[in-house]
């Protein structure tokens, strides 16, 4: 893939998942796709992923993936960004973030994504 | 710089910060080097960064840099390691740590690093039971 190729398949990414549309998500990622996050150092495929973000729905109202700086190399992409997040209490935060992927014909194949996990706070419950 | 200049810098930062060669890595940063942690989320001179480093080491009896998955572009790397540490008590610990180098005339004049804070207490085996005598 080329440079521009790979710069437009994390833009697609990153768009789909801000939109929280899980079709176009599915569509930027082979079927064998893994996901792996140094915060549990475990691999999800593709519809573990989806499912991730499906749940991620309830909680937040919208995500947004900003300041995204694009480095590509041979076979994939490095992105870092500030991913901004809105619980549905209306409360905001925002951590810095980088994803390594690795990309073949079109499709990333994997994902290894480093964060800052002392940077979530959790949603509050809604009072009753 | 080429794939290959920027690989070989990159082997030579990080086994200078393994084997504690804080002159070498003078060395390698360029004059005007910067260095940001996801962690803290501000900036430091490579200035500072290397005078924290003898504190910094005095920690663990031994650090390693495992696992190193390099990827190079145009004016930089990324690399994607396990920092196996061993603490004076013996205790092992390892943290999966990313870091995005700029790169210019043979130099590093930026670093980036991406890593779990949460994830430094079992590190550095704080708060572990100890085992009675």
């Amino acid at each position: 893939m080329t440079d521009r190729e790979l710069r437009e398949l994390c833009r697609r990414y990153f768009d789909a998942i801000e939109r929280h549309d899980l079709e176009a998500v599915a569509d930027c990622c082979d079927p064998e796709f893994t996901f792996w996050v140094n915060l549990s150092g475990s691999e999800l495929t593709r519809e573990q992923s989806l499912a991730t973000l499906r749940d991620g729905r309830a909680l937040l109202r919208r995500r947004s993936y900003d300041d995204r700086r694009v480095d590509t190399f041979d076979g994939g992409f490095l992105a870092r960004y500030s991913v901004t997040c809105v619980p549905h209490d209306g409360r905001r935060f925002s951590l810095q973030a980088c994803v390594v992927a690795q990309c073949r014909k079109g499709k990333i194949t994997h994902l290894d994504e480093y964060l800052d996990s002392s940077k979530f706070r959790a949603p509050r419950q809604a009072e009753p | 710089m080429t794939d290959g200049e920027i690989r070989e810098l990159c082997h030579r930062f990080f086994d200078a910060y393994q084997d504690r060669r804080v002159d070498e890595l003078a060395e390698i940063y360029a004059p005007d080097c910067i260095v940001w942690h996801n962690v803290f989320g501000r900036e430091t001179t490579g200035a500072e960064n290397l005078a924290a480093l003898p504190k910094s080491y005095a920690g663990q009896r031994r650090r390693t840099y495992d696992d190193r998955t390099i990827n190079t572009f145009e004016g930089g790397f990324v690399i994607q390691y396990t920092l196996a540490g061993v603490q004076h008590d013996g205790h092992r610990g390892a943290l999966w740590i990313c870091i995005v180098a700029l790169c210019k005339d043979g130099k590093i004049t930026r670093i980036d690093e991406y890593m779990d804070s949460s994830k430094f207490a079992a590190w550095a085996g704080r708060g572990r039971p100890r085992s009675e005598s």
